[in-house]
């Protein structure tokens, strides 16, 4: 993706006999139904002066990891300053007094973990920041306060840009060790925006970091999707006049149109193998738009949907076998679920008059969708059965387009709650708002992509 | 469908005779037969403040008969009456409304979609685009799909009028090009509509 992307040297003192024990140690079951949530602190991150000036790195690096610890929902998250004055003396590697070079690598019996025990933490991060030679690098390991124990440590070197990824890779070695599942902290969000005037499609960490301009189309760009391998965006763009449909290459950057047929080419899903792309077409029917599949280079085009009325917006569940759609053929728009061969199509949503925009969880057991009620855009879940219709943002200004996280965890969504329209982000419980873009102008379409292994 | 275009047939037979009387000069002819129709149109509307309907040209009072804009020049190919250029109506005033959530014409839609069959029936050559938008209430994917379908509604209405459909384009926008910003319901209400440009 990048050149001289940090690579990870070496997984420091995990013990064999230490580590076999570990993996099978969960330390979280955030599936148990009385999971709460897990103690942990961070130690602010050590930062020897760098020649260059303070660049601030270990106060950097400790607010990311903080906001992934405190973003997953996991964790809670203890701070250290509860105990500052009396124990800055007794805490070994997390002091922010360190300088020089990176010291040897502490073993868990220098560390004295009675401050950290009394505040309550049963995990603690300590970690340290080196710039030199143009040269980044960052060690943090987690320990078990309670065992006294290395639970894991990594050390990563890149360059200075690489700051927030090293910090993400790490939050997700945390993760993945406590909880026995993958995080989400090395993923992006793409969405549309209007900074430049223009509709453009823009690229985000999850996080709301490193936002990045991807088309410069100068015209209207809409619903970027993310491949399920995370290397391609789908989208529509009236570059060419016409809302038509392009994938372009994250990589590479090529783009290629992959429909132009009259009328509509728009509402992008990738089939969950990435082989196909279910969309909507306005070019048989007189011009009504319907759902078809197609294979990424435009051939072997199906069409779906039959019906007079307006037929908008697929989404795959996550087996490939069925597709939830936007339909007014009941007199306002609802959502329906069908067989991929557009055969056993039920409707779900009768709970107001009008519901659009599904996206299917990713592991199946939900679909989240824009539900107009009481004249305001909320984001509601129900199964896909049609039971258990929930409503996550109520009181809120025009919440719409919300997109799962691998995780299944959390949404994003735009909203006007605060101008705008932002994106923001909450987990899937409706719960814990966060506001992800500070640009000026709107920004709209969020779409989480997959798990960026780097 | 019959017996609205023959009804439009009477319409144009007599704008185009009315104006024949009313100027012996052919090189004004277009001009004075597009000040000519507009009464007589208006006048079919029962709800129209009833301008007279007789070949004066006064102004109708709506929307699309604001003061005309530079008024047109005189065609310059006045002698050759094979291939008539129309001097093409105020397109921008006929643009018509939607409902909330609906693609379905309104009397007064009609109306003005007779006008520009009208106009397209002169002018043979001439090709009209039509850009169908929403308001901002929706997603944006629906709100396409919904501008889309009035977009449909209006060409399909052409259609029916006798207007070749090779000679008709359409494209949605959606909600990305309002006309005045979705502030509140008077401006949504605005947005929810068909815009007509003349195209190459």
């Amino acid at each position: 993706m990048k050149k001289g992307f940090f690579i990870l040297l070496a997984t420091l003192l995990l013990l064999p006999l230490l580590a076999e024990s570990l993996w099978a140690k969960v330390y979280i079951d955030i599936r148990s139904p009385s999971f709460r949530k897990f103690p942990i602190a961070v130690s602010p991150f050590k930062a020897p002066a760098s020649p260059n000036g303070d660049l601030k790195l270990g106060e950097r690096a400790t607010e990311i990891l903080n906001n992934d610890l405190t973003i997953c929902g996991f964790f809670a998250l203890i701070d250290p300053r509860t105990f500052a004055e009396n124990t800055v003396r007794g805490q070994p590697a997390g002091s922010p007094s360190g300088t020089g070079q990176i010291p040897g690598v502490p073993g868990a019996e220098t560390i004295d973990f009675r401050p950290w025990a009394n505040i309550g933490a049963e995990a603690l991060v300590l970690g340290e920041v080196t710039f030199k030679d143009q040269s980044l690098t960052l060690e943090a390991r987690l320990y078990d306060v309670v065992k006294k124990e290395l639970i894991v440590g990594k050390r990563y070197i890149g360059e200075i840009t690489d700051l927030s990824r090293m910090v993400h890779r790490f939050a997700d070695e945390v993760v993945f060790v406590l909880t026995g599942e993958q995080g989400i902290f090395q993923t992006q969000i793409v969405y549309v925006s209007t900074a430049t005037g223009n509709k453009e499609v823009f690229l985000m960490d999850f996080d709301g970091r490193n936002v990045k301009q991807i088309t410069r189309h100068q015209s209207i760009c809409l619903s970027p999707r993310f491949s399920p391998d995370g290397k391609k965006i789908a989208f529509t763009s009236y570059k060419a006049g016409n809302p038509d449909l392009y994938i372009k290459d994250m990589r590479t950057g090529e783009e290629r149109r992959v429909a132009h047929f009259p009328g509509l080419n728009i509402s992008p899903a990738w089939s969950p193998d990435g082989q196909r792309l279910a969309l909507t077409l306005s070019k048989d029917g007189d011009g009504n738009p319907e759902i078809y599949t197609m294979q990424l280079d435009g051939s072997h085009l199906h069409r779906l949907t039959n019906n007079p009325a307006i037929d908008v917006s697929p989404t795959w569940s996550p087996d490939g076998k069925r597709l939830a759609f936007v339909s007014n053929r009941g007199g306002s728009p609802q959502i329906y679920v069908m067989d991929v061969t557009g055969e056993n199509v039920q409707r779900l949503t009768f709970e107001g008059n009008y519901n659009t925009h599904p996206a299917w969880s990713p592991r199946g057991e939900r679909i989240a969708f824009d539900a107009l009620l009481d004249g305001n855009h909320n984001i509601c879940t129900i199964q896909p059965n049609g039971s258990d219709h929930r409503l996550l943002t109520a009181n809120l200004n025009r919440c719409e387009t919300p997109s799962w996280s691998p995780d299944g965890r959390h949404l994003v969504f735009s909203s006007t709650r605060e101008g705008g329209p932002h994106i923001y982000l909450m987990d899937a419980e409706g719960t814990r708002i966060k506001r992800l873009t500070f640009q000026r102008g709107g920004d709209t379409y969020p779409n989480w992509s997959p798990r960026l292994k780097q | 469908m019959l017996k609205k275009s023959s009804v439009w047939l009477v319409v144009l037979v007599a704008v185009v005779a009315i104006a024949f009387i009313a100027t012996g000069c052919a090189k004004k002819q277009v001009v004075k037969e597009e000040a000519a129709a507009k009464p007589m149109v208006e006048a079919k509307k029962e709800e129209a403040p009833a301008p007279a309907p007789a070949p004066a040209p006064a102004p109708a009072p709506r929307e699309e008969a604001k003061p005309e804009a530079p008024a047109p020049p005189p065609p310059k190919i006045e002698a050759a009456p094979v291939v008539e250029k129309v001097a093409p109506p105020d397109l921008r005033g006929l643009r018509i409304q939607f409902a909330f959530d609906d693609y379905n014409l309104s009397t007064r839609s009609k109306e003005n979609l007779e006008k520009i069959a009208g106009w397209l029936s002169k002018d043979r050559a001439a090709k009209i685009q039509i850009e169908g938008h929403t308001c901002d209430i929706g997603t944006p994917e629906y709100n396409l799909a919904l501008g889309e379908r009035r977009a449909n509604s209006a060409k399909k209405y052409l259609e029916g009028l006798g207007v070749n459909a090779v000679r008709i384009s359409t494209i949605s926008y959606g909600e990305e090009r309002p006309m005045v910003p979705n502030s509140d319901e008077a401006n949504r209400s605005k947005n929810r509509r068909d815009e007509f440009l003349q195209s190459k």
